[in-house]
């Protein structure tokens, strides 16, 4: 029944016991320096095994190579980032401050303009009193 | 739930961050192993490169989101390549054509001997020619050299299924292959 279970993994995956499950590789190891004759199971395995090993792999081309890596993922450009931040942040302060120096300036120059149209108002005010007077009294 | 220990995490973090270096070392670690996994279950050299370069465009656009601890990267990136080869299979059962498909090259004579280009030629040819989830079983055992356990879930089957697979797989390619190395075909009147 062990040989049996030894023939059948080598069968499965050859006679290479790095490719065995974990878990039956020191039941085979201890299996087979019981029992020598059982080495002709994986010698079979392995005339395969070295006969899988022939078959090329592919080597990829460094075009290949080139094209994966110029798709990779790229760090984001943090320190430039940071710089058109702060452009935002400086344009957004420049905006703010040249808004509250306009609303500034008008209410200022309104005031002023109120200022000595009130006092124009009052002197005209005032002469036409005096016409008025002039006229009324003869 | 245990823990999935993955030694490309680190690797696959930085790559999310877009570290050149990482992505490069990321290339030379997995690009041969996923193209080779494409060149072996497609028999297509062309078909390989498309495979794989769609496999490693995809590690890209997962590497920023890759939660470690789930799975083995390694495991992903053969799940999204299997996929991708088994799209392309089916296409090509889908699509009709008017030449037959090729029968493996039975080759000169033993006695002529073979060389090892010719060899490896021969058995490519073999694997070519295997029913496509034995071919899968035999390239990610032996060649991809995953444990029972990683390629029986990444075939969604039991490891016993597995076996199974894998002996059939196999023998057949000792069959195939008896002329080139007859101490590779005894015992199969078993």
């Amino acid at each position: 029944m062990k040989a049996e279970r030894l023939q059948a993994l080598a069968d499965a995956y050859g006679a290479d016991l790095r490719r065995w499950p974990a878990s039956e590789r020191a039941f085979a190891e201890s299996l087979l320096a019981g029992d020598p004759s059982l080495k002709a199971v994986l010698d079979q395995a392995a005339a395969l095994d070295v006969l899988l090993d022939a078959a090329p792999a592919p080597k990829p081309s460094d075009a290949l190579t080139a094209r994966i890596l110029a798709a990779a993922p790229q760090s984001r450009p943090r320190t430039r980032r940071f710089h058109l931040d702060r452009i935002a942040l400086y344009l957004g302060a420049g905006w703010a401050a040249a808004a509250c120096a306009g609303v500034v300036a008008g209410v200022g120059l309104t005031t002023h303009v109120t200022a000595d149209e009130r006092a124009d108002a009052i002197l005209y005010q005032s002469t036409l009193v005096a016409v008025d007077d002039t006229e009324v009294l003869g | 739930m245990v823990a999935i220990v993955d030694p490309d995490e680190d690797l696959v973090r930085r790559v999310g961050q877009g570290d050149p270096a990482a992505a490069q070392t990321l290339v030379a670690r997995k690009l041969p192993r996923i193209l080779a996994l494409a060149q072996r279950m497609l028999g297509d050299a062309a078909e390989a490169e498309d495979v794989a370069q769609e496999a490693m465009l995809k590690a890209w656009r997962q590497a920023p989101k890759w939660i470690p601890g789930k799975a083995r990267f390694d495991t992903w990136l053969h799940r999204v390549a299997l996929n991708l080869c088994y799209d392309r299979l089916r296409r090509r059962r889908e699509i009709p054509t008017d030449t037959p498909p090729d029968r493996p090259d039975e080759g000169p004579a033993p006695d002529r001997g073979l060389l090892a280009a010719e060899t490896g030629l021969r058995v490519a040819a073999a694997l070519k020619h295997l029913p496509d989830r034995q071919r899968e079983a035999v390239v990610l055992c032996h060649y991809q050299e995953l444990s029972n356990i990683e390629a029986a879930a990444l075939m969604e089957i039991s490891v016993e299924a597995l076996e199974s697979l894998l002996s059939r797989g196999r023998r057949a390619l000792r069959q195939a292959l008896s002329d080139i190395a007859p101490g590779a075909a005894e015992g199969d009147g078993r």
